[in-house]
């Protein structure tokens, strides 16, 4: 099968809901109105964010950048849906995910997830990964997400792997092949919590590039997590900074770079300019942090 | 330009390039890597030197008490003989009855103990409440020896093969059990939330997470299993049983015939290595992914 009948047919079996005109999944918005999240480990409660609200638009590559073990990744698990939420709500396209009658938000594949030490099931082949997720939900045969998952590898530059498992790969490759597992879903919001920290400088640029060109294609909304303040701006819309524990919202910079980016933005007077408001904003909380010597909450 | 390659170098470039072996190409490869390591000469020479010793204290030096025991030439000009001087050989049909019957009681024991230590430690390992239910249990029953039940399996069961089947399986269980319990904890809680992110039900998280993430760890614990199979069953023999390896053993003790008790002991450990063998073959046909993941990691 070539691939404009493949395209056409793919189309067509999805709700209109989901896709726009050309084919490309629509991002959503998420509002985050002041969450509150308390910990109670062990009788004492560790209150990990604090009144936070932030207002992320559809479409949007929100970087949200803060001091280690300071509660982002309890924002992005009350997201997903992982677990409950004290105090505040959160809304997904308008639509309640969390908030007073319901402390947590129901997991489903609107949110997809990629994690910070990777998730592909390492007993899956990389295709057999991709494919998993329209299989359980039922929306495609076995054989038609087989063979959609490929394409997408393909389109991913990963077409000669995906017979192989995720422990056959680089780690590049495999989070790449991650990030197709989830697009695949065609998810309304990415939700990835610092994908690229292992990751050496010369493999986490070929990765930038792959995800720009992944969100210029699908338009996803991005809600990215990273401790990399030069990774922020140069993947997002907007750089959130938030405070050491309790987390909640310091500073917003807008990132006035125009897209598609490429390596050269990255030595223009702007990004230079950018920089420094933000590392002004995250020395300062990361100082507080350091004094402060408590250790990272999971 | 590459023009100051050697012949040789070339040869080895290509040879890069060429596919590399599979099956049985790739174990007659291997061979033929050891034959130019110590390894096998090693293992070799190691054989050697135990024989040696042993022949020395029994035959050679007849050391006080060692010279009690047949020495490695008494029991190899028996176990060897058409007609064996001390009745067991490899060609008498009792020598085979003898396995035979130990074999079979291994396998039904080790097939019931998989059959319900596996589901039962992957519940125990996926559900708390279930976990809550069996484990304390389970901890007070599992340290009790499994001598220890003799006198209560021949009160249960009757006739031979009975107690015996049943001490083997309920020594295999527990191994099976704790282990594959310990081998769903062990998967990281990320798998569960992926899982859970891409739509599944719980059957599908059961499936195509819980068990294949704590097959590593089950596998682990059937060969050990197996092991512990083997010793329970021995025991069992020597107190209740009329055949098999533990009761040949016994039985030469009993009678004063010693080569016997040796052929029956070497011979359990052939067997029981044997069959620890192929439940890890079996456990690589069924983990490619995990054997891929080791052999990119040099082991």
């Amino acid at each position: 099968m070539n691939d404009m009948t493949m395209n056409s047919r793919l189309a067509a079996d999805t709700p209109p809901t989901a896709q726009s005109g050309n084919g490309a999944p629509m991002g959503g918005s998420i509002s985050i109105r002041n969450v509150t999240k308390i910990y109670d480990p062990e009788g004492v409660n560790v209150c990990a964010v604090d009144d936070c609200s932030m207002e992320i638009a559809a479409g949007e590559v929100c970087m949200i950048v803060g001091p280690s073990g300071c509660g982002k990744t309890t924002l992005l698990n009350a997201i997903a849906g992982f677990h409950s939420i004290t105090a505040g709500e959160i809304l997904l396209n308008g639509e309640l995910l969390c908030g007073p009658p319901k402390p947590k938000a129901t997991q489903g594949a609107d949110r997809m997830v990629v994690f910070q030490n990777g998730a592909l099931f390492p007993w899956k082949t990389l295709a057999e990964n991709v494919a998993y997720g329209p299989i359980v939900q039922g929306r495609m045969g076995k054989a038609e997400a087989k063979e959609k998952a490929y394409h997408m590898l393909a389109e991913a530059g990963l077409g000669d792997f995906g017979d192989k498992y995720p422990g056959e790969v680089s780690s590049g490759m495999a989070r790449r092949a991650e990030i197709v597992r989830a697009l695949i879903n065609e998810p309304k919001v990415l939700l990835l919590d610092e994908p690229y920290r292992a990751m050496d400088a010369l493999t986490k640029s070929i990765m930038h590039e792959s995800l720009l060109e992944t969100y210029d294609r699908t338009k996803v909304t991005i809600f990215f997590i990273t401790h990399d303040l030069e990774e922020a701006i140069f993947l997002g819309d907007k750089v959130h900074i938030v405070t050491t524990r309790p987390c909640s919202l310091k500073k917003t910079v807008d990132v006035t770079i125009p897209r598609p980016r490429t390596y050269e933005s990255l030595s223009s007077e702007t990004f230079r300019e950018l920089m420094e408001e933000v590392n002004e904003a995250v020395h300062e909380e990361a100082v507080k942090a350091f004094q402060a010597g408590e250790r990272e909450l999971a | 330009m590459t023009t100051t390659l050697n012949p040789e170098s070339t040869a080895d470039v290509q040879s890069v390039r060429k596919q590399a072996p599979t099956g049985l190409a790739l174990v007659w490869y291997r061979f033929k890597k050891s034959l130019v390591t110590p390894q096998p000469y090693l293992t070799f020479v190691g054989i050697f030197l135990w024989l040696f010793l042993y022949w020395l204290l029994c035959e050679g030096l007849k050391v006080d008490r060692f010279d009690k025991i047949p020495g490695p030439i008494a029991v190899a000009k028996d176990w060897f003989s058409t007609t064996p001087f001390q009745g067991i050989s490899i060609f008498t049909e009792d020598y085979y009855n003898h396995i035979m019957v130990s074999c079979r009681r291994i396998l039904i024991a080790f097939t019931l103990a998989t059959g319900i230590g596996v589901p039962l430690g992957l519940f125990m390992g996926w559900s708390k409440k279930v976990r809550d239910y069996t484990f304390p249990i389970l901890e007070i029953l599992r340290p009790i020896p499994i001598l220890a039940w003799v006198p209560l399996a021949i009160l249960m069961f009757p006739g031979f093969e009975g107690p015996v089947i049943f001490l083997a399986t309920l020594a295999s269980l527990f191994v099976t059990t704790l282990n594959t319990m310990l081998g769903v904890q062990s998967i990281d809680e990320s798998y569960f939330r992926a899982a859970g992110c891409l739509g599944s039900s719980n059957w599908n998280i059961f499936t195509n997470v819980v068990v294949p993430g704590a097959l590593p760890f089950v596998f682990t614990g059937l060969q050990i299993s197996i092991g512990v199979a083997w010793f329970s069953l021995v025991a069992a023999e020597m107190v209740s049983g009329d055949h098999g390896l533990g009761y040949l053993i016994v039985d030469s003790y009993m009678n004063n015939v010693t080569v016997p008790m040796v052929i029956g002991m070497i011979t359990l450990g052939f067997v029981g290595w044997f069959t620890s063998a192929l439940v890890r073959i079996a456990g690589n046909r069924l983990m490619q992914w995990h054997v891929k993941a080791l052999a990119l990691q040099g082991r």
